[in-house]
């Protein structure tokens, strides 16, 4: 590559470059600035991220490739690009005031964000495996540390300690697989694999079944599958709440923009091998997500587990390996990450510091005190259960009826049933929250939500709010812009 | 003009909406008297408006939906917002807005906690009970149908008595757990309609005209089925209703007997029978005795209950009982006083949960052992609730005995075992009712809390003599109703016979169903000549 | 066919002969005078630590490793760079300069955030 061709090259990275550029302003800011005044690093991180947002918005509709084909920039990968996007803008609302109450190293904070957000954006993009792995590699490292950055509370390092190490080993079964592909095929590049598949699946090498295998672990892992889930609830938990708010939507989305770029549309010709095991890790998913969240009492884990079982819910769509699919789980993505953000940012906005007051009990007679608060989270609870007029019945909506389509009539009908239990953990919160009045005398019953919280949790509360009951009445236009997304795509299907 | 012609009935759903916003936004907590009028008139209007439509409903006609609207909203899918009313939604849609301004004055004094919630909850569920019943796509239904949970169980659970949680929490899973399976027996049948006809439709209409294998017929109509019996609740699946029943508050009570248990039986009418008729005519056998068992079982545990609201929420048990039994047969008089059975339930049973919650709001308990002689005491109270009894046990010249005699007639046609024993829960009825009736009301007033009780005041009185009016009406002259739904019935038997019935049986019945339909219209007359 | 790999072939094989020519030579011809501290493992001129491997260390020396391998391993890249310097032309130092930038702002942040301080 000369230097003639590098501004087209550099354009098709271009939201990446804006993050990684602002990430190191960032960093750079937090030496100028005192510890207590870090107004500056936080607007930099948001300004950055909107600029990059309006970059992938305004590239939206270009195809191209660059640096040897190992980027893609397409409608797909825009496409994510926006989710991580605004998953990043309303977690740096989310964390504004978070950050500054739980004294949490602020300038390492939003550059760790920033950074971890341009790997994800590498990874909606990758056209090759090894960027692939690169990208999964940027976006975690900055995700392990964010994990363990709440240094006073013993759960933190703990939950990051974990999640390092089952990420680690997760990230190489990943490689592993990527090299025994390789192997098998010759090749790292998406494109050649697609042609390869189909003759290495005829002589059923086992390499190449084994790789394919070993990328599934690996990405299993990342979007938090049963049985590769074990990690989940404990760095959920342990997490700082605004870092468990970002890592339950964007790293999880990113995780499936890889699956559905390298497994669905890469290796569409195996459709029929890997749809079988997608189907048991959806049915596992949903199944072990949705019962295990009933008994939880800490509601940071209890989103955890049901996180766990809407990556389930995507996986359905996924299972068709159809354009209607991927449209779905595009549709379910975009829906879940606004709905996941708004009920971890009432979970913000209502505990107090050293995130004290998280259990589900602390909710209790909320609606009187905060009744905004419990409104958005009625709100958002609804919305996760599935129930109309709410975004989340849409996503459930598209993801089972590109199942019934498929003619995966069951898998549908594990998947309703199985939002019907989800529905009995949903509704306890709002039991609690407007059903029961808070014990007198009892340790909760100041209620944990006396402190002021800043304007930035409000704002995003609001948004995430508004757009799922939006949406849940208009899709038409989120559905239009994923169709979009599988433009020129699903010929390789 | 003609914009708003068009739009009348989405005007009138999306009415009690525009209300709960207006609520909402403008009105502070602390405001209850302000709220309870805005909500009051908005629901008011509502009614007065959607006068309208009876009136303006060509009963001659032979398009039997009218008012049509139909406007895209996500039209790559067929998803079409499409409102219509036929014969058999407009006396349920006017049921509903007679019962919206009522149950709002009747709860004018006994909630106090929180008033704004309740109001905006209140109109929040009438928009979506008005929905469900005009809508004509089965997506659009589905919102609505699974958006009234929400305020019914906020209303259940936050206002309602000492088990109110609990109460609502099984209300609100068991319908919901019916309605999913009904949205993936939805999906299939969409799909299906894509495979035969080539492109996507949601409309009901277009949904009739799919044919389907035995198999998967039978299936579907299990999978919608089983929403709306949870919904009406048929025996098996009615465990929710007295619990829901007991622990909500008056408005609630009223509503959930009035309106949303109506919605299973709709349901079964617009959905379940006239999209897979051979199925509906394979499970009659089913439905009819499960019917009967509710008719029976419903009466029975009705009349050992100690507690008056429980009593009242069992003997709906057994009224839906009638309402299915008469859907079951599909004939003209089964459909037809299914229809009507549904409205005077709505009236009787809406009153009796009023009267309940009247004297409840008085005494602060519901058991008939602490009451007796009341009548004494309040000569007011003790009139309205024997009209409504004996409303409720179907004495000629009330409402309640018009569609139950016509159920059995339709019965009695099909099955001459099934009629004589649903008939058994007519005496039934009168057993428990009046029994209850004697304990409570008549007798001596030897309890020195009940001298004291006052007797009805102005606002009360309001509530309940519309109700009491609109029961000796259809008692007297249901021909005003009949004859708006005639048709429509036709309609539905028509098809369900043509594509159900075996040919050679098919014969037999289309001639009777021709005389059948004639005979209705006869047997008005003479229900007004007795 | 295996022509440019001969030179390699020669180089191990004339490392192989030097190294055991020496240790051979050592030998012969050294003095051989062992004593107890001579006998045992080197371990930077100290005396082995015996006992348990689990002993706590300062958090220091961890971080000082890290910062080490760090920036040791990203100058290893510039070797390679630096041959096909001419071959990549302005795009290569361009590369080059971003990639060194990106090290200086992490170095000055390591730097001022004092983690090179010992104390």
């Amino acid at each position: 590559m000369g230097i003639d061709s590098l501004p087209a090259a550099l354009s098709v990275i271009r939201p990446e470059l804006i993050l990684a550029v602002t990430a190191l302003v960032c960093l750079a800011l937090d030496l100028l600035y005192k510890p207590a005044d870090k107004m500056p690093c936080w607007a930099v991180a948001f300004f950055g991220s909107l600029a990059a947002l309006a970059s992938t918005i305004a590239s939206w509709g270009t195809e191209q490739e660059a640096f040897s084909q190992l980027v893609r920039m397409d409608n797909l990968s825009n496409f994510f690009a926006v989710i991580f996007l605004m998953v990043g803008l309303i977690t740096l609302c989310l964390s504004d005031s978070y950050v500054q109450r739980e004294g949490l190293p602020a300038g390492e904070y939003y550059t760790l964000l920033l950074i971890s957000m341009t790997g994800m954006v590498f990874m909606a993009q990758a056209n090759d495996l090894m960027t692939v792995y690169l990208g999964i590699e940027i976006m975690s490292i900055p995700v392990y540390v964010l994990v363990a950055m709440m240094s006073k509370s013993p759960k933190s390092p703990e939950a990051g300690l974990k999640y390092l190490l089952l990420g680690g080993f997760a990230s190489a079964i990943l490689l592993f697989g990527i090299a025994l592909l390789y192997g098998a095929v010759g090749t790292t590049q998406l494109a050649d694999i697609l042609r390869q598949a189909p003759g290495a699946l005829k002589a059923s090498d086992p390499l190449f079944l084994a790789g394919v295998g070993l990328l599934l672990v690996g990405m299993g892992f990342k979007v938090s599958l049963v049985p590769f889930h074990m990690w989940t609830p404990d760095a959920y938990e342990g997490a700082p709440t605004s870092v468990t708010a970002f890592m339950s939507v964007a790293v999880k989305a990113a995780g499936f923009s890889v699956l559905i770029r390298v497994i669905v549309l890469s290796l569409s010709p195996m459709a029929v091998d890997w749809s079988q095991i997608f189907w048991w890790l959806a049915v596992l998913s949903m199944v072990l997500g949705n019962v295990v969240a009933l008994v939880q009492e800490n509601i940071k884990r209890m989103l955890a587990y049901s996180s766990i079982a809407h990556a389930g819910y995507v996986l359905v769509a996924l299972t068709t390996g159809t354009e209607t699919g991927i449209h779905a789980a595009l549709i379910y993505l975009f829906i879940y990450a606004l709905m996941n953000l708004g009920a971890f940012g009432v979970v913000i906005a209502v505990s107090r510091e050293g995130d004290q007051g998280v259990e589900i009990r602390d909710y209790t007679g909320m609606a009187r005190k905060r009744p905004l608060y419990a409104l958005a989270m009625a709100v958002f609870m609804f919305s996760l259960a599935g129930v109309p007029p709410t975004a989340g019945f849409i996503g459930k909506f598209y993801a089972f009826s590109a199942a019934v389509k498929a003619g995966y009539v069951w898998l549908a009908v594990i998947g309703v049933l199985m939002s019907a239990v989800s529905a009995y953990f949903y509704l306890r919160v709002l039991v609690v929250m407007y059903m029961k009045e808070p014990e007198a005398g009892a340790e909760y019953s100041a209620g944990p939500w006396g402190a002021p919280i800043g304007a930035g949790v409000s704002v995003s509360l609001w948004v995430c709010a508004l757009s799922i009951l939006f949406l849940g009445i208009w899709p038409g236009w989120l559905s239009h812009f994923a169709q979009q997304a599988l433009q020129g795509l699903t010929s390789l299907l | 003009m003609e914009m708003i012609e068009q739009h009348l009935i989405t005007i009138f759903v999306f009415l009690p909406l525009a209300g709960a916003l207006f609520v909402t936004v403008f009105l502070r907590d602390t405001q209850k008297e302000a709220i309870r009028w805005a909500t009051f008139l908005t629901m008011l209007a509502g009614f007065l408006l959607s006068l309208k439509l009876f009136f303006g409903y060509d009963a001659d006609s032979t398009q039997t939906m009218q008012f049509v609207q139909s406007t895209p909203w996500l039209p790559e899918y067929g998803i079409v917002y499409k409102v219509g009313i036929d014969g058999m939604s407009l006396l349920l849609f006017l049921m509903t807005t007679f019962l919206g301004p009522l149950v709002i004055l009747s709860s004018w004094r006994s909630i106090e906690d929180r008033v704004k919630g309740f109001h905006v909850s209140m109109l929040l569920l009438q928009t979506a009970m008005l929905g469900a019943f005009v809508s004509l796509n089965l997506f659009l239904f589905y919102i609505f149908w699974e958006a009234m949970l929400i305020p019914m169980y906020f209303i259940i659970g936050i206002w309602g008595g000492p088990r109110r949680i609990y109460a609502a929490v099984k209300f609100f899973l068991y319908t919901l757990f019916g309605s999913l399976l009904m949205l993936v027996a939805i999906l299939y049948l969409y799909f299906v309609h894509v495979k035969q006809f080539g492109f996507y439709s949601f409309d009901l209409f277009d949904l009739y005209r799919v044919h389907l294998a035995v198999g998967p017929e039978k299936i579907l109509f299990l999978a919608f089925a089983l929403s709306f019996a949870i919904k009406v609740p048929m025996f098996p699946f009615h465990t929710w209703l007295p619990d829901a029943h007991v622990e909500a508050p008056t408005a609630g009570s009223v509503i959930l007997a009035g309106v949303l248990l109506k919605m299973g039986t709709y349901g079964f009418l617009r959905f379940a029978i006239p999209l897979f008729p051979a199925a509906a005519a394979y499970f009659y056998p089913l439905i009819a005795v499960l019917a009967v068992i509710g008719i029976i079982y419903g009466a029975l545990v009705a009349m050992v209950q100690p507690d008056l609201k429980k009593l009242v929420a069992y003997s709906s048990v057994s009224h839906l009982g009638f309402v299915m039994l008469g859907l079951a047969v599909l004939n003209a008089q089964g459909v037809e006083g299914s229809v009507i059975q549904m409205v005077n339930h709505g009236l009787s049973t809406g009153a009796l949960f009023l009267i309940v919650g009247m004297i409840y709001d008085r005494r602060h308990t519901r058991l008939i052992s602490d009451f007796g002689g009341i009548a004494k005491a309040m000569p007011i109270f003790a009139t309205f609730f024997m009209i409504v009894t004996l409303s409720s046990i179907g004495l000629p010249g009330l409402n309640g005995f018009i569609g139950e005699f016509l159920i059995l007639i339709g019965t009695f046609k099909k099955s001459v075992v099934l009629a004589v024993l649903a008939a058994s829960g007519v005496i039934l009825a009168a057993v428990y009712m009046l029994w209850m009736f004697k304990r409570a009301v008549f007798g001596p007033l030897d309890k020195e809390e009940n001298k004291s009780l006052k007797d009805l005041n102005l606002r009360e009185i309001a509530v309940l003599v519309p109700i009491v009016v609109m029961i000796v009406w259809i008692g007297v002259y249901p021909q005003t109703f009949l004859r708006k739904m005639d048709r429509s019935v036709e309609g539905l038997l028509a098809r369900t016979e043509q594509v159900a019935a075996p040919p050679v049986q098919s014969r037999e019945r289309d001639s009777i169903s021709m005389m059948e339909s004639k005979s209705v219209y006869d047997f008005g007359r003479q229900g007004h000549g007795d | 066919m295996l022509s440019p790999y001969i030179p390699v072939f020669v180089g191990i094989l004339w490392a192989a002969l030097l190294a055991a020519v020496l240790i051979g030579v050592s030998l012969l011809f050294g003095p051989n005078r062992p004593t107890p501290e001579k006998r045992s493992t080197y371990e930077c001129g100290i005396d082995p630590m015996i006992g348990d491997a689990r002993t706590r260390f300062s958090i220091k020396f961890y971080v000082v490793a890290v910062l080490f391998l760090l920036f040791d391993v990203e100058v290893v890249f510039m070797y390679p760079w630096a041959v096909l310097l001419k071959r990549l032309g302005l795009l290569g130092l361009i590369e080059m300069m971003t990639f060194l930038l990106v090290l200086v702002v992490a170095f000055v942040y390591v730097w001022k955030k004092g983690a090179l301080n010992w104390e």
